[in-house]
């Protein structure tokens, strides 16, 4: 067991160090894309932490994603020149303008209905407090009302899915105010204590690396603790848990929001990085894209998922070089994925597990074996 | 207000002829089939190559429709469905990527695009069907008009459903599949093949499925992605209706169309889309066995 704990220790380590490392192997272009996958890789931690600690699988997570993009990028897109240069007092968006009634004031306050709630995103730091408050606020609503009520397994995914859908469709309707279709484009750069991150800098890279990588320490570190524990036993067996005494949905609700936290951080970091937030985010086919990536790095690993979802997009952009293999890349991935899901339920991460576990058979054929075999289910 | 009950009566129809297939899947297997939706759009090209390749009219599409789907669903069912019994929420991802592989072999025309290859029909852009003209203009019954295509959907899947009740409740292969669905360790003991009895129930819903999909190209656009929001709108029609009950599919699948259209005209098709997500969220929150429902033994 200690020697698993130092390899996987060392594969922290390793993970982290290479994403600080990686600047020195290339370009601004190349860091921003990588930046992109290391949002995504935070997605995967999430996935990771409420699937395969907490046996939920949320199908809208997406939706999470969503608010943080569209918190950051309501301020950002306050701050970008264009709303700046309206010639009001406050900042206008010029699709607000584009859509505006004739005669309506060029004012946030008033230019129309609802534009009012875009006014304390003038300020910077309130777009950053909702875009992690505002998931966690839905996430504890949301967990609290389905865990007490002890809906559980696929109906979990089924409202968190509709959920999503839901809120995709209102945003796409409220087109004044959230620009419909088209998300929150052309927008103004994050500011923080004199920083600008220029999203083709090396700042926002290692902006995100340090995201990650603490994302990554403090899931890892969330993990090992009691409540953790609780939780798995809870994905084991809900029924013992709650007879041995334990508030079942408060654990549940935890997990949740924390993974929902994750997720709106993340949505706030991609803003950053790609400069646009959209309905597309809260897609069907981009929430159970996430779950892909978790499923073949590994549900029940936090490294295994973040490392799946970095992986399959990097391979993703080789591959989408060539026009012709676009196309035939998401047949491959779905290929993949029926594959995971029939032959390696515990994707790449439970693959290391189970080489270590051999490994340390070879070494020792004792008791510790079968304990680190044990072990290997959640890590 | 009559018009839009009956135009609620037709998203309805169309709602239970995709709900019905999941359901029966649902209920028996204990398998969510996310490829689901792909049959709907298979069944759908099929329409659209039988009317370019075989110059066959549109009634003759729906049985090749369904011969077509059921044999993909077996298919499935042999490959992958059938490894995964017990793991729900794995059959759910599984299937999911069926679906994008279903998705992309119509996109890429079964890779023939690769070489140069181009079937009429196929391929990813956007396809229609011509419904034949008797099928089109109205028909007027007791004073009132009813738009002929729309009648037709009512009818096919009046007829769809009653054969499958038929099946089910008259049927000793239709004993069978309920006993699967009451307790599936328990109609094995009893000497039930269940093995085979789900590939042919597998087999039957994506059946139904490919039909769906036929009259969906009568009215909408046929393209590849066509599936992906049918397989979650029938989805929550069975999860609403409540987990192995054939009539509460039915009965779920008319309240949510209704709403639907009932919505729709008062404000618009986007707002009608969401309130129905809003009562799915709503039910199965306050009633997590769905509106009807009866107990697994």
């Amino acid at each position: 067991m200690a020697l698993e704990r130092k390899i996987q220790l060392a594969a922290y380590g390793l993970f982290i160090a290479a994403l600080f490392l990686a600047p020195a192997f290339g370009d601004e272009f190349w860091l921003n894309r990588i930046a992109k996958y290391l949002v995504y890789g935070m997605l995967g931690v999430a996935i990771a932490l409420t699937w395969g600690y907490a046996g939920i699988l949320n199908l809208g997570q997406g939706l999470f994603f969503g608010m943080g993009a569209y918190m950051l990028a309501m301020s950002l897109k306050l701050s970008s020149p264009t709303s700046l240069a309206q010639g009001s007092d406050t900042p206008v968006p010029d699709f607000m303008l584009w859509n505006a009634e004739p005669g309506a004031p060029t004012d946030l306050c008033c230019i129309n209905k609802g534009s009012v709630l875009w006014l304390p995103f003038q300020h910077q730091w309130f777009g950053l407090a909702m875009g992690i408050v505002l998931p966690v606020v839905i996430a504890g609503v949301l967990g609290a009302i389905i865990f007490r009520k002890r809906i559980s397994g696929v109906f979990v995914s089924i409202i968190t899915l509709a959920l999503v859908l839901l809120v995709r469709l209102v945003l796409v309707d409220a087109q004044p105010i959230t620009n419909g279709f088209n998300g929150l484009t052309d927008l103004g750069w994050l500011t923080i204590g004199g920083i600008e991150f220029d999203p083709y800098s090396r700042a926002t890279y290692y902006l995100c690396a340090a995201s990650l990588s603490l994302t990554l320490i403090a899931a890892r570190l969330l993990a090992d603790t009691r409540a953790s524990l609780i939780l798995q036993a809870i994905r084991d067996d809900q029924l013992r848990a709650r007879y041995l005494g334990f508030d079942v949905p408060v654990y549940q609700t935890f997990f949740f929001v924390v993974s929902a936290a994750i997720a709106g951080y993340a949505g706030m970091l991609y803003v950053v990085v790609t400069e646009f937030a959209s309905p597309t985010f809260m897609d069907l086919s981009f929430s159970v894209t996430m779950v892909v990536w978790a499923a073949v790095g590994g549900r029940s690993s936090l490294l295994g998922a973040c490392i799946g979802a970095i992986l399959i997009n990097m391979i993703e952009a080789q591959v989408s070089e060539t026009e012709a293999l676009v196309e035939a890349w998401k047949a491959i991935i779905g290929l993949i994925f029926v594959l995971v899901v029939l032959f390696m339920p515990r994707g790449l991460g439970g693959l290391a597990h189970s080489l270590v576990a051999r490994f340390q058979r070879d070494e020792q054929p004792s008791v510790s074996a079968t304990a680190g075999a044990a072990r290997s289910e959640t890590a | 207000m009559f018009d839009v009950i009956f135009i609620g009566l037709s998203l309805s129809s169309i709602l239970l002829l995709v709900a019905l297939g999941l359901a029966i899947t649902y209920g028996a297997m204990g398998v969510i089939n996310m490829a689901h939706g792909e049959m709907v759009m298979i069944g759908a090209y099929v329409a659209v190559l039988s009317s370019i390749w075989l110059g066959a009219n549109f009634l003759l599409a729906i049985p090749i429709a369904f011969v077509v789907t059921a044999l993909l669903g077996l298919l499935i069912e042999r490959l992958v469905v059938r490894r995964l019994y017990g793991r729900l929420l794995d059959t759910l991802l599984a299937t999911w990527g069926i679906s994008i592989l279903i998705q992309q072999a119509v996109r890429l025309e079964f890779g023939l695009t690769f070489f140069g290859i181009h079937i009429d029909g196929l391929g990813p852009g956007l396809q229609n069907v011509t419904v034949p003209a008797y099928l089109q203009g109205t028909v007027s019954v007791a004073g009132l008009e009813f738009n002929g295509y729309r009648a037709f959907i009512i009818g096919v899947t009046l007829a769809l459903t009653a054969l499958t009740w038929l099946i089910l409740y008259r049927t000793s292969a239709g004993v069978q599949v309920r006993a699967i669905i009451r307790n599936p360790k328990m109609a094995a003991a009893c000497g039930i093949d269940v093995k085979r009895v789900n590939a042919l129930t597998f087999a039957f819903g994506s059946g139904l499925a490919g039909v769906a999909g036929v009259m969906m190209s009568g009215f909408k656009t046929v393209f590849p992605d066509m599936g992906a929001t049918m397989v979650v709108d029938g989805f929550m029609v069975v999860v609403t209706g409540g987990v192995g009950s054939i009539f509460g599919t039915i009965l779920s699948s008319g309240l949510l169309g209704e709403i639907n259209a009932l919505v729709a005209i008062g404000t618009n098709d986007i707002i009608a889309r969401a309130v129905v997500f809003a009562v799915v969220i709503g039910v199965i929150l306050f009633r997590p066995n769905g509106l009807f429902s009866y107990k697994g033994r």
